[in-house]
């Protein structure tokens, strides 16, 4: 797969994500609760570390080769953390402390991302690690944070088993093995767990990109139960 | 914002039963009846209700709680709960 290929495919994955972040923006608009709010963050910083990626595939000159790819390892690892705080709290009752420790943990990584991005553009008086060391770890980061959503989301389902519900843990197990793939190419080469990753990323976002059509798309009969499995 | 839907979703049950008793909603909402009446003033300048003693959807109304139900389903499919 050439550099025009995979340009190709980080532009389709942004354009998924992007799409995806403005139905996960619903719950948030709809019930104006900020535990919600990590669901379209975590999709859109997902959409922009892949545009991050693709930036770097489209240039040549190292210097910009290399700040774009730490940029879309930092964005790429918030949007799991964003991810995985908002399932989180989903399940904590709103009270007051709740709540403010919240907002003071989507704050942290919100200000944890600009300011990690600064130093891609303003390199700190300490040396940076290597970019291969760093982004083993932060794959390995998102695999857990993709897998931890993954149980999450396997136990809603299995608290209460319904069709509608098994998608979505679906999904974040195949974000979860696509990190996984990344892992190992990064430690491995291995060139089919480099395509493997990028096509099983694809299908993740399809499949989320499948649940927020069936859910706001297709005609359904009046939903009046919204009761908690637990 | 759930009260309001509590209260929208009380309202379009009430009136297919016919006329629309405000001690119902107020049972179902479980919120003293001075606050029952604030709401009910709230959803009014919302557009989601008419005016009145017996108060009914507007469309809006009626777009808005198909709206959020759909959200709901989407929170319930995505593994969220709510």
């Amino acid at each position: 797969m050439n550099n025009l290929g995979l340009i190709l495919v980080e532009a389709i994955s942004a354009a998924l994500a992007f799409t995806l972040a403005r139905f996960m923006l619903r719950p948030y608009e709809y019930t104006g609760e900020s535990r919600y709010i990590g669901l379209p963050l975590g999709f859109f910083s997902l959409g922009v570390s892949y545009v991050f990626m693709g930036v770097a595939l489209s240039f040549s000159d190292p210097l910009i080769i290399e700040r774009m790819k730490w940029l879309q390892l930092f964005t790429g690892s918030y949007a799991f953390a964003f991810l995985a705080t908002t399932y989180y709290f989903s399940s904590k009752p709103p009270k007051r402390n709740t709540i403010l420790f919240l907002q003071t943990l989507l704050s942290i990584l919100v200000l944890g991302m600009v300011i990690s991005s600064l130093i891609v553009f303003v390199p700190p008086a300490f040396a940076l690690p290597s970019y291969k060391t760093v982004d083993e770890y932060f794959r390995l980061l998102n695999t857990i944070l993709a897998l931890y959503i993954t149980l999450y989301t396997l136990r809603y389902h299995a608290l209460k088993p319904d069709p509608k519900t098994i998608l979505a843990p679906l999904g974040y197990a195949l974000l979860a093995f696509s990190q996984y793939s990344f892992l190992i190419w990064s430690l491995d080469s291995s060139f089919s767990a480099f395509i493997g990753a990028h096509i099983i990323r694809l299908a993740s976002l399809l499949v989320f990109l499948l649940v927020s059509y069936r859910a706001f798309i297709t005609p359904q009969t009046a939903i009046h139960e919204n009761s908690d499995p637990e | 914002m759930k009260i309001y839907r509590d209260m929208l979703l009380s309202i379009r049950d009430e009136s297919r039963k016919g006329k629309i008793v405000l001690t119902r909603i107020q049972q179902k909402v479980n919120v003293p009846f001075d606050r029952l009446k604030i709401y009910l003033s709230e959803l009014h300048e919302l557009g989601l209700i008419q005016d009145g003693s017996s108060p009914k959807l507007t469309e809006k109304g009626r777009q808005y709680i198909t709206e959020y139900e759909k959200v709901i389903d989407f929170m319930k499919r995505m593994g969220l709960t709510y």
